[in-house]
């Protein structure tokens, strides 16, 4: 290959890599709703209980996960404004079977399960708040509406 | 956990090795392009290097990683305190990340493969600009599927990444 062309070949790696990148930043911790009809209990996750009567923000973390640290305080700070929510932190790094049952691919995760345990939203990576505070107000909102 | 190396420490610390990284794997890249044989070998030459500097991270610890002390030295007294401090642990596992793929690298450039001294310096550059430009976490997004994948046990992890 001649010079000029191993040239052009590291200016696309960088280009591509930089478009991966911001693929990559426009899609974490985003709020994706989803519909499961699966109930997540406690037990599903290895804890004993600790989920909250009318939603609850279930956290998959590992020891290797640098955004880790801060969103439990965003979704521990989230939980503890609002009645009967609970944020719950699951260390996945010794727990493989619990990271494929739920398809944890990235940390942090976040399920946000209603009252029931229904798996009302999902984000991968961390998320962003307000976008989280609005959808979690939002189940909030249909729960007591239902009670 | 519990050694006292194990504080917290300045997450642009690791962003800035990355990027130092980052430019010796293109110009790796770049080397192992070239049609001449003096190019090709020193472009195998730079990736053993990185991969001994990826080795240091991995078994010494991000915190006494040579770029480390030059980001602490040079660029942290120029830079405002950061806004919060981080684990080791991610940036460490991110370091053997690295270590895979440079030294598959020179595994297979030792074994006369030339496409695989470029290929996988092009694997672990994506990796390291990723990291030093957007942030990305290897820790966050690699370690589970490593782990899905069967590569990383429950003791092997022990013993790899908390040396």
């Amino acid at each position: 290959m001649s010079p000029l062309a191993a040239a052009a070949v590291v200016v696309a790696l960088v280009a591509a890599t930089t478009l991966l990148g911001v693929l990559w930043r426009s899609r974490q911790g985003r709020v994706r709703t989803t519909v499961h009809p699966a109930l997540v209990r406690p037990s599903d996750v290895g804890v004993d209980g600790g989920f909250g009567e009318r939603a609850t923000l279930l956290q998959f973390s590992t020891e290797f996960c640098a955004y880790c640290p801060a969103t439990r305080r965003v979704l521990g700070g989230l939980a503890g404004e609002r009645d009967g929510v609970e944020h719950v932190d699951i260390d996945l790094t010794n727990a493989p079977a619990v990271a494929k049952r739920f398809n944890v691919l990235q940390t942090p995760t976040t399920l946000v399960l209603d009252g029931a345990g229904a798996i009302r939203a999902r984000i991968g990576g961390a998320p962003r708040p307000r976008e989280l505070a609005e959808r979690l107000d939002q189940i909030l909102g249909e729960t007591h509406v239902a009670a | 956990m519990s050694q006292p190396e194990q504080r917290g420490i300045d997450p642009r610390g690791p962003r800035f090795g990355a990027g130092i990284t980052a430019v010796l794997l293109l110009v790796t890249i770049f080397l192992a392009l070239l049609p001449t044989a003096g190019a090709k070998l020193a472009a195998f030459v730079l990736l053993i290097v990185i991969a001994l500097l990826f080795a240091w991270g991995t078994f010494a610890g991000i915190q006494r990683h040579p770029y480390g002390l030059l980001f602490k030295n040079l660029v942290r007294p120029r830079l405002a305190p950061p806004a919060e401090l981080e684990n080791p642990a991610p940036p460490t596992f991110a370091q053997f990340v690295g270590l895979l793929f440079t030294g598959v690298g020179v595994i297979l450039g030792a074994g006369g493969v030339e496409w695989g001294v470029w290929l996988f310096a092009a694997f672990a550059f994506v990796a390291a600009f990723l990291n030093s430009v957007f942030a990305y976490c290897l820790g966050c997004q690699i370690y589970l599927l490593l782990a899905h994948a069967g590569l990383l046990g429950r003791s092997r992890r022990g013993e790899t990444l908390h040396a």
